[in-house]
């Protein structure tokens, strides 16, 4: 017997791909508009990961829209940006959404429910990043830039050795 | 069902998490771009919760089944038995898809967390034997970090007996022959159905003398009355090929679905009423049961009728089978009749003065499997040659004295019984 996709999983896979195209297209009225050939591909990765959540072509698809965003802008951080998190974060969602299960599996609403307010709340570290780069935007140097990296390396390896189990454990 | 190494992975939704933050991160120090930090930074906060979030044990899951035998159409539960779930934050159960085997939630995949985990409900839509139950667990730690399986868990062998239709007949076996039971017999006996006025017998009960007919004619009269019989009944089921397209009960049936069906509802009609039922299954397994009474025997046929595979018989002809029919048993036989061996059988219990009825279970329209080839064609023509071969055996057997009658629910045979306990009370012509 062959089952019928979900309606809620046709839901998510929607609002996945229009993450995604949000995230893309969120400097448009700025005037940070990307080419066609770079909206279709970006669709077309849109279509794969609301097919394919876990393949890796999802990750890809985000990573195009993030050299899209780093080759427009240079030191300035427009709100746009702010939109295009929003729209990343929910195809993120989506995809983990979609990565439940089956797709004839209906994804129960307050599944979609909690992680609505999970992308809610982390999307909050958006602004506060954003705040700080506007602030800091004319102050910054290379110099500035590396020791942030440093620091940001350092506590990564920390989390790392915290999380993750030795071979004793 | 977790021994061994952890089953615990980390998700796409992880690695994706990871990716993106790292690359963005990079690509903001590499070329000096905080405005990409704005659009990572979510996506690394979730992929670092997600990290914390990693588990340290080992969950235990058993699937668990309510029922392992019921009666087409009823329903029973499937759960899970977890323990060590404490780092699952949620839980997903997708039962396989059986042939014949309805699931709700349609699917049967459920997700939700582990401490309200919904049962699955599985109801069987048709008799015989159906494995149910596999199913694949997964299970995920907080913030979609970790997936533990998914597991294949097997399943269990459900034994799904036919439908009986409760329903208890008038129709009366035509020539009983037993000890005690609920049809009448032919020999006067202490019963409660009146016969007849005689003159009174020396051991006739003083409270049978009929004072009115005895004032009347000056000497004792008393009432009789007709005896209470058992009878043995004999079900031959053919189940030599299934004819039409099966889609579970309350939907299409197939011939030998209505076959099977029809000889539960007879069973159970006569073990009901006390009577004495043998079945004799015409298939490769040549499923037997002997004369029995009770809810034990009818168990028992059901159990066997669950069980058939249809097929030609092994090892042995239908001329060959010995049909144990003593004088006086009901022979019932349930078949589309396209087997002509089965009919010169049903012709001879007819011959030795039995009374045979044979049920037709073929349903209107229904055709023979054919494989879809080009051959197509010449199947169906050879089937409509087959269809007319046996209304002409149809005909030829009730012109020998033995009814042919559609199944049209337990109450098919009173009719037909009706009809032969007059016939057996007609007096005969001796040559």
């Amino acid at each position: 017997m062959r089952l019928g996709v979900a309606r809620s999983v046709w839901v998510v896979r929607a609002v996945g791909m229009l993450g995604l195209m949000v995230g893309l297209l969120a400097g448009v009225p700025e005037g940070y508009t990307p080419s066609v050939a770079v909206v279709v591909v970006v669709l077309l990765g849109g279509v794969l990961t609301a097919f394919r959540p876990d393949h890796l072509g999802a990750s890809m698809t985000m990573g195009v829209v993030l050299v899209w965003w780093a080759v427009q802008l240079h030191t300035e951080v427009p709100a746009g940006t702010l939109v295009a998190a929003a729209g990343l974060v929910t195809a993120h969602v989506a995809g983990t959404l979609l990565s439940y299960g089956p797709q004839f599996m209906p994804i129960p609403t307050e599944v979609v429910g909690l992680w609505a307010v999970r992308g809610l709340l982390v999307w909050l570290v958006a602004p506060v990043v954003w705040f700080v780069a506007r602030v800091y935007a004319d102050h910054a140097t290379p110099t500035s830039y590396w020791l942030a990296g440093l620091a940001t390396a350092l506590v990564g390896a920390v989390v790392a050795a915290v999380v993750v189990p030795t071979r004793g454990d | 069902m977790s021994e061994g190494p952890s089953r615990w992975h980390t998700t796409g939704s992880l690695a994706r998490g990871l990716a993106v933050g790292g690359f963005g991160v990079a690509v903001a120090l590499t070329l000096g771009r905080p405005a990409v930090v704005v659009l990572v930074g979510p996506l690394l906060v979730v992929a670092s919760l997600a990290l914390l979030g990693k588990p340290s044990r080992e969950p235990r899951v058993l699937p668990r089944l309510a029922h392992l035998q019921l009666y087409e159409g009823q329903g029973t539960r499937s759960w899970l038995e977890m323990s060590g779930t404490e780092d699952a934050e949620h839980v997903t159960r997708v039962l396989g898809q059986q042939p014949f085997i309805a699931l709700h939630p349609v699917g049967g995949a459920v997700l939700s967390p582990p401490d309200d985990l919904r049962p699955i409900e599985i109801s069987p839509r048709r008799w015989g034997e159906r494995r149910v139950g596999t199913e694949k667990v997964a299970m995920t730690s907080a913030w979609a970090g970790y997936r533990w399986g998914p597991v294949q868990l097997p399943g269990r062998e459900m034994f799904v007996l036919p439908a009986v239709t409760r329903m208890r007949s008038g129709g009366e076996a035509p020539q009983p022959i037993g000890l005690i039971g609920a049809h009448r017999s032919r020999r006067e006996g202490g019963g409660t159905e009146f016969s007849s006025i005689r003159a009174f017998h020396s051991g006739d009960r003083l409270r049978r003398i009929n004072w009115r007919v005895s004032l009347r004619q000056g000497t004792l009269h008393v009432e009789s009355t007709r005896a209470e019989e058992d009878t043995a009944v004999l079900l031959i089921v053919d189940a030599m090929a299934d004819y039409g397209v099966s889609e579970g009960i309350d939907a299409a049936d197939s011939s030998l679905d209505v076959t099977v069906r029809a000889a539960a509802a007879i069973a159970d009609q006569y073990l009901g009423g006390g009577d004495r039922v043998s079945l004799r299954v015409l298939s490769p397994a040549g499923e037997y049961a002997g004369y029995g009474t009770g809810t034990r025997h009818l168990r028992r046929i059901l159990g066997l009728l669950a069980r058939v595979r249809p097929g030609v018989p092994r090892d042995v002809s239908i001329e060959q089978i010995d049909f144990r029919a003593t004088a006086g048993t009901v022979v019932v036989v349930i078949s589309p009749m396209l087997s002509a061996e089965l009919a010169i059988a049903t012709v001879r219990l007819v011959r030795r003065g039995l009374p045979v009825i044979v049920v037709d279970p073929l349903p209107p329209g229904s055709t023979p499997p054919v494989h879809p080839d080009p051959a197509a064609q010449v199947a169906q023509l050879a089937w409509r040659m087959r269809l007319l071969d046996r209304s002409h055996l149809l005909s030829q057997l009730g012109a020998a004295g033995c009814p042919v009658v559609p199944w049209n629910g337990p109450r098919t045979l009173e009719e037909v019984l009706r009809r032969l306990a007059r016939r057996s009370q007609l007096p005969r012509i001796g040559v």
